[in-house]
């Protein structure tokens, strides 16, 4: 007789576990977690003022009262995410709770942090900031948009080539510190592949499961738009939004979002027509439910793992496609972007190998972590690879 | 077949339009609308001047009317037929042999039709000496992961093909460029272009002469793209490679792999004859969608090594705002892509006999 062995463990809990023992996963996960410690907390690791300083017996924090209003949002954010990790909740109240808090976080600091409009940075490095009792300064004390014009910086320096200041991986062509912008861009990186990911998958989850549920004219009409999407090629498209539109990052996202859709609806069009006959889909809809309970309740929980495959390699594309953008001199003008200063590698006459290789390895193992963690998503969720299925 | 083809031919009609209507939609609708955007420049110009360009423009494209009058009056400026135009923008008869009226490009003065013709070839050379190059590769190393499954080149390679597919593309250029083309590190490799001045001058195949060893037009221009198809491939077969490896795993071991082995046949015979073509159908299917990658690719290598082809015309064009060259880019490229779909759905039938097409 065969001793079954029954295992109380879920499928979603059974899926992050392979998922997990897949190779390189842990380095990739590690990457990224590396990545959101930088962008949550660039304004401690990387800027001109000092953390804390004490002046006359007065403890003052500077780097607080310069704190812009996009800084503490992500701040008040990212603590509002880890105590919702720590508390007990479903998977649907967590990110219903999650974005509840960050809109109040939004409108609270909105209101109540007023950073001053200018600040000088060379100000940090006059005896009103120097000349203290003690200070802590950042590991890294230079601010991404501060040019270091009084300590006299060329721009484009090799690394640890300056005298007087040191910098870990050079300047770029302004004068602002390597390591100090690449810190910085880690947030514009992390929002552009989830956000503009995330508006892809629910243009492509909507029209994907119209198509697959309905089937026919709606089909047919639908699979029309996907393939106009996808014969342009998507940089091409990208390219002409942005150069006809703003620059700025929320436009930005929103295009890569637009353009990004057509894969999302292919897959999720073929998982409902899979499904649509089958018999719990056909008892939701002679119970009459409503449609949209029908496709979001019933049906995309059965579809989704295949799309959630689909969704880590779509973030990588997404910070690919905001690099190469930037790379081509159409991204985000003032902010920091590793595609930017990968392009200063080869702007001036000179090759700068440190602009090419710190940027670049960035984006790289970025994209590389995501693509880890999808392979080894993708074959966790494949039954023909499982360990139990006695194959091999 | 023949009805096949015109079927496919017909269907591509909607998919080409809505091409046009989507990219033209996204110039209408951003601010100051089309007019505005391609009149940004001329800041030199007396204002006389600039108001006859106005009207000439108003007259040729229609710029003064609402969009979708502009957008009907650009499809009837670029299909073959048509209405006839006269000088003066009035609405003539309607012709079959009128021709196909690509526009003047606002940036570069010239009829859009010559640049593009100039261009095209450039970037159909980059891809299709680029395509062989990929499927070699891929097919070797997914043949080799395959049949030594789980040993140490499988494991290896597997990672690295997913190494190297996460290269952006630019970085992979800047590093090429920077390292092996530069009088700091290595200068094997020209920086820039698709062949040098004298080369113009060569005869085309190599030879000795007088003054030495001349490389002639063709071994120049093969020096000159060696960096270029390098950074376009190695993508292409990172992902190819995966793909033929679980391609010829689901087929090495099916039964009729098994009834070939037990025929007595040789080992690469049951490889190369039976299993091989059996996985090339998926191949087959990526090739179509490698395309418009490889057009997309060629944006980044072209803008990287100075390449006057496609790609570095549609960066240009769309930095310009050039709107009649960023329209006949789009349907172009467009067209381009659904060619290559057609093509390997005819590819299908050549690997597989058993798919037809009637």
């Amino acid at each position: 007789m065969i001793k079954t062995k029954l295992s109380g463990e879920s499928y979603a809990a059974r899926v992050w576990r392979k998922t997990r023992k897949g190779v390189g996963v842990e380095v990739g996960l590690a990457w990224i977690a590396l990545l959101v410690f930088a962008a949550v907390f660039a304004p401690f690791l990387a800027n001109s003022m000092p953390i804390l300083m004490s002046k006359d017996g007065i403890i003052s924090a500077p780097v607080l009262h310069y704190l812009s209003v996009e800084d503490a949002w992500v701040l008040a954010s990212f603590f509002i995410a880890l105590l919702l990790y720590k508390l007990k909740f479903r998977a649907g109240q967590r990110i219903a709770l999650f974005l509840l808090g960050a809109i109040i976080a939004a409108v609270l600091v909105n209101v109540y942090v007023n950073p001053p409009k200018l600040v000088i940075y060379d100000d940090f490095r006059s005896p009103a900031y120097t000349q203290v009792d003690w200070r802590v300064m950042p590991p890294i004390p230079y601010a991404p948009t501060d040019y270091l014009r009084d300590l006299v910086s060329k721009g484009l320096e090799a690394p640890f080539e300056t005298t007087g200041h040191l910098h870990l991986m050079g300047t770029e062509e302004n004068g602002a510190d390597v390591l100090s912008r690449m810190i910085h861009a880690c947030r514009i990186a992390l929002s552009i592949g989830l956000i503009a990911s995330g508006i892809a998958l629910f243009i492509g989850v909507i029209v994907g499961g119209l198509m697959g549920y309905f089937s026919g004219l709606a089909d047919m009409l639908g699979m029309r738009l996907v393939e106009i999407f996808e014969d342009i090629p998507t940089l091409f498209l990208l390219l002409t939004f942005v150069a006809f539109f703003g620059r700025s990052l929320y436009m930005m996202m929103v295009i890569i979002g637009i353009t990004g859709w057509s894969g999302y609806a292919r897959y999720v069009r073929t998982e409902f027509l899979k499904l649509r006959k089958q018999d719990y889909v056909q008892a939701a809809v002679a119970s009459g439910l409503p449609l949209s309970s029908i496709l979001f309740r019933h049906m995309l929980p059965n579809g989704i793992a295949p799309l959630l495959v689909a969704l880590s390699f779509g973030i990588a594309g997404a910070i690919l496609s905001e690099a190469t953008l930037s790379f081509l001199g159409l991204g985000v003008v003032d902010a920091p972007s590793w595609g930017q200063m990968l392009d200063q590698a080869v702007k001036s006459s000179s090759f700068n190998w440190w602009m090419a290789v710190f940027p670049g390895g960035a984006i790289f193992m970025t994209v590389f972590a995501y693509n880890l963690i999808g392979e080894a998503f993708r074959d966790a969720i494949d039954p023909k690879l499982s360990d139990e299925s006695g194959t091999e | 077949m023949l009805i096949y083809l015109l079927r496919r031919l017909l269907l591509m009609i909607p998919t080409l339009l809505g091409i046009t209507v989507l990219v033209f939609t996204v110039m209408a609708m951003s601010p100051g609308g089309i007019s505005a955007q391609t009149l940004v420049g001329g800041m030199d110009m007396k204002p006389q001047e600039k108001q006859a360009l106005l009207n000439y423009y108003n007259k040729r494209y229609g710029l003064d009317k609402p969009a979708p009058l502009q957008y009907l009056h650009w499809l009837n400026n670029v299909l073959p037929i048509g209405f006839v135009m006269d000088e003066q923008g009035n609405q003539g008869d309607f012709s079959f042999t009128k021709g196909m009226d690509l526009g003047t490009s606002f940036q570069y003065g010239r009829p859009v039709a010559d640049i593009l013709v100039e261009r095209i070839p450039i970037t159909l050379l980059l891809n299709l000496v680029t395509i062989p190059v990929t499927y070699l590769i891929a097919i070797f190393v997914g043949m080799k992961s395959a049949t030594h499954r789980g040993g140490r080149f499988d494991v290896g390679m597997g990672m690295s093909m997913l190494a190297l597919w996460s290269i952006p593309t630019m970085l992979a250029g800047v590093l090429l460029l920077g390292f092996f083309a530069n009088v700091q590190y290595f200068q094997w490799f020209p920086t820039s272009g698709l062949s040098s001045r004298e080369a113009l001058d060569m005869p085309f195949l190599p030879h000795w002469g007088a003054a030495g060893f001349v490389r002639g037009f063709l071994l120049d221009r093969l020096w000159h793209l060696i960096l270029p198809v390098l950074c376009l491939s190695y993508g292409g077969f990172a992902a190819l490679a995966k793909l033929t490896r679980t391609s010829i795993l689901e087929n090495l071991h099916s039964d009729y792999a098994r009834t070939a082995r037990a025929k007595g046949l040789a080992e690469h015979e049951v490889l190369w004859r039976h299993v091989f073509r059996n996985s090339l159908l998926p191949l087959i299917t990526i090739s179509a969608g490698l395309l418009p990658s490889l057009l997309a690719g060629s944006l980044i290598v072209e803008h990287i090594f100075s390449i006057d082809g496609m790609g570095q015309l549609a960066v240009e064009a769309v930095k310009g705002r050039d709107r009649e060259l960023v329209l006949s880019i789009t349907w172009v490229s467009g067209f381009l892509t659904l060619m290559g779909y057609l093509l390997a759905d005819f590819c299908y039938t050549l690997a597989d006999p058993r798919v037809s097409y009637d």
